[in-house]
């Protein structure tokens, strides 16, 4: 997947438009895009343009807040099926079905494509590859829209993200001044542009300015820290749920067993699972290595920040992409970036 | 002729026995029946029921020795409570409650045996095939059932400084004293947000204070940090600042033995109401009555000249739209509502009373759930949660609020706090005492 394409275009396109062509998108394909489920902002299929929340009604932008989950579901999914069992006598078949079906998946958050990104070192470039992801990644085309607004837990600028990275996705959108600049970023997001109908533009779009930026922990701070007290500290209040990780767009740890589905026929599942729960890592004996809060919740911090630019990092810094969501969901109070604050302070 | 697939639940000293005679005497039952032999009627597991139905029953039948002839004296006594609860659970998610049947056969009743089995039988065949088992993995959006949303009351400002005053200075006293080792309270995060806190030393109770987003139930801290350790020295006493909601689950946790009454400093809050994340009253604070805290040890009634008004009653309006839904329908409604869930276990967390050592829908062993995050096991971990609060619950709405996919958590656990009120004539919390449907002989269930 090439990130930077050399005949990179852009077009600038009217609301109509870029109605028409979700409606055209959606005839053919799954799309998915934020959509409102009792009460909440989901990314969720929908039938057309029409079924996308907006966040202002009356004025038909396409503009929303944050959804509560990331795009993580739709490539690990919470709950996957890799093989089914099947004993027949003396016999047993393994079957194996791929998803195989294209989605385009509209209103990314760059947050999130850049979560998406971050996952692909996991996943994909890491042998051996994920076959279920990698063939969910290869059917999916990513349409970016640069975030009008940062949110008030949003800290991507401070993680090396920004509300109008468009480095991750297939197709990046701007709102300017009620139309949109549409940006190909890739092959496969070329190939969803109508070229001919779409107005060719050489604009640019105006970059946001970043405000509120603090300074995260270099890689190398975090063993220092790893005996600290201070996890015992600020894990006083986590009640070990599982919200932050399952609501991350990074968060990629998953459990595998094989279970009855009906006599004779077994399968093998892989769905999300959590360092915040108490029985993670349990190992033969019952003994639990992080049976404390504090070394669970320490562990999620360093998962992103240290463990995983340490392990898959080529120019990574982190695997958190600031979206804040974890700051938002914790009934807790938990806040990673006042923990990231917390560690820069001198002593 | 449809014909039902039946699970049968038969005590093996007297129902067991009751269907053997009507073998030996050849009096016919329906071969719709598959039994399973349980030592005792009280061994019938609300998750053995549930897992009969997910697994494509169209009817569970229990049937155990007559109230008063148990051989274990009082096993009978705990399936005569606690299967009219799930009943009415089962009936409020979507199942017709005629599918699940409790009865009583001893070891002579062949004739009755067979007289339940064919009605039973019959039932069930009226109805036709169970609609509960999930099959697809398709979504659920088609919600036909609408509630209309009480009226909601913005929230207006209120001056909690005396009341910020009166928690630190006793928390200050408190700790100085070294009455207790801890307080527990809450505090404003750098950004704003009001959380919990953990204070040790006088010098810090600075931090605590009061406000109207003061929205978590604390208590759920006690138990781990009341703990006793082998070979440490027992834990000072905890203060912990409590609401009138949640001061009733100490009362609970206290008479679950999981600390004693005096281990815990009660710092009782005269509660106003509480805001949500919308600037709006809390729900379920709209129509609460209580203002001062029914476990308190110390008042923090701060000024009460800014009494907010709320609504004169619990009216249970969206449980009584829900249970006027045809069943099909709710069912539909509580999936769509499942659906969404991504068992994170926040409501579970953060739930005082939600306090297992290990849940068990968590368990690697667990044969009543599977490890999956799909509808099935969804609906079967609120369920099961909910059956298990039955009785217990203070209704502090914590699972809810914690809920990231906004699921309407509290509704079965208010609907199964109604039924229990209305069986056992008991509200959790009240006193220092067990739920119902967990102690024995005392309080029948009546029914309706």
């Amino acid at each position: 997947m090439s990130k930077f394409n050399a005949d990179q275009k852009r077009w600038l396109i009217s609301q109509a438009e870029l109605e028409a062509w979700l409606d055209g998108i959606s005839n053919a394909r799954t799309l998915i895009a934020p959509r409102r489920v009792s009460g909440i902002l989901l990314y969720r299929p929908v039938e057309n343009s029409r079924a996308i929340a907006c966040h202002n009604q009356s004025s038909g932008s396409i503009h929303t807040e944050r959804p509560v989950l990331s795009v993580k579901e739709f490539f690990f999914p919470p709950t996957e099926r890799l093989f089914a069992i099947n004993k027949t006598g003396q016999e047993i078949y393994l079957e194996e079905t791929f998803p195989d079906w294209e989605t385009v998946i509209f209103g990314v958050r760059p947050c999130d494509a850049h979560g998406v990104e971050l996952l692909d070192a996991l996943f994909l470039d890491t042998n051996p590859v994920d076959i279920f992801y990698a063939r969910r990644r290869r059917n999916t085309t990513l349409i970016g829209l640069a975030c009008r607004e940062i949110g008030p837990a949003c800290f991507c600028t401070s993680v090396g993200g920004a509300p109008d990275d468009a480095h991750s996705v297939d197709i990046m959108l701007y709102e300017t001044h009620g139309d949109y600049l549409v940006e190909s970023m890739t092959e496969k997001g070329r190939f969803l542009i109508p070229g001919g109908e779409w107005k060719e533009t050489t604009d640019r779009h105006q970059k946001s300015a970043y405000a509120g930026q603090f300074s995260v922990p270099d890689n190398g701070k975090w063993p220092e820290h790893f005996k600290d007290d201070y996890w015992t500290k600020i894990s006083e209040r986590c009640l070990s749920c599982r919200a932050c990780a399952y609501i991350c767009p990074t968060c990629r740890c998953f459990a595998v067993r094989d279970e009855l589905v009906k006599k004779g026929e077994f399968e093998r599942i892989r769905c999300w699972d959590s360092c915040a729960g108490e029985n993670y890592r349990r190992v033969a004996g019952g003994h639990k290595p992080r049976s404390e809060k504090g070394e669970r919740l320490r562990n999620r911090f360093y998962c992103k920040f240290y463990y995983y630019p340490e392990q898959y990092g080529l120019g990574t810094d982190s695997a958190c992409t600031g979206c804040g969501r974890c700051i938002e969901v914790c009934p807790a109070g938990v806040d990673i970036t006042e923990v990231l604050m917390d560690l820069e302070k001198p002593e | 002729m449809y014909q039902p697939r039946l699970i049968a639940f038969l005590c093996s000293w007297c129902s067991y026995t009751g269907a053997d005679t009507a073998g030996i005497a050849r009096i016919k039952s329906p071969a719709n029946i598959r039994v399973v032999r349980v030592p005792c009627s009280g061994r019938v597991s609300p998750e053995l029921v549930m897992r009969a139905f997910d697994q494509g029953a169209d009817g569970v039948l229990v049937l155990g020795c007559h109230i008063g002839e148990c051989h274990y004296d009082t096993g009978n006594h705990r399936a005569a409570k606690r299967l009219p609860i799930l009943r009415s659970l089962l009936s409020f998610a979507g199942l017709e409650p005629e599918r699940l049947r409790l009865d009583w056969v001893s070891a002579s009743e062949g004739e009755r045996f067979s007289k339940i089995a064919e009605e039973f039988t019959g039932i069930v065949r009226a109805l036709g095939p169970v609609h509960w088992r999930i099959n697809s993995s398709a979504g659920h959006t088609s919600n036909q059932i609408l509630i209309a949303a009480d009226e909601e009351i913005p929230f207006p400002e209120t001056d909690c400084t005396a009341k910020t005053n009166s928690i630190r200075i006793k928390a200050r006293e408190l700790l100085a004293s070294g009455q207790v080792g801890c307080v527990i309270g809450y505090e404003v995060s750098h950004r704003g947000r009001t959380r919990p806190v953990f204070v040790y030393s006088p010098e810090q109770a600075e931090r605590l204070v009061w406000n109207p987003d003061c929205t978590n139930n604390l208590t759920t801290y006690l138990p781990a940090k009341l703990r006793s350790v082998k070979g440490k020295e027992p834990s000072k006493p905890i203060a912990v600042v409590v609401k009138p909601c949640d001061s009733k689950a100490i009362n609970v946790m206290v008479a679950e033995n999981l600390y004693k009454r005096d281990q815990v400093y009660a710092l009782g809050v005269a509660c106003d109401g509480i805001r949500s994340a919308d600037g709006n009253m809390q729900t379920h604070c709209v129509t609460c009555q209580e203002s001062v805290p029914i476990v308190c040890d110390a008042l923090i009634s701060g000024d009460t000249s800014s009494h907010i008004q709320r609504l004169s009653s619990y009216n249970g309006k969206e449980i009584v739209a829900l249970q006027a839904a045809p069943p099909a329908e709710r069912m539909e409604f509580w999936l769509e509502q499942f659906d969404r869930c991504i068992r994170c276990y926040a409501c579970r967390q953060a739930c005082p009373l939600c306090n297992c050592p290990e849940c068990l829908y968590e368990r690697d062993e667990s044969t009543f759930i599977g490890l999956g995050i799909r509808l099935t096991e969804k609906r079967t971990f609120h369920l099961g949660r909910a059956y298990h609060l039955a009785g217990r619950c203070v209704g502090c709405n914590e699972c809810e609020r914690a809920c990231p996919m906004n699921i309407p958590i509290s509704l079965l656990n208010q609907r199964l706090a109604d039924e229990i009120e209305s069986a056992f004539d008991f509200r959790a919390g009240l006193a220092v005492a067990p739920s119902p449907i967990v102690t024995i002989l005392s309080g029948e269930y009546r029914e309706g």
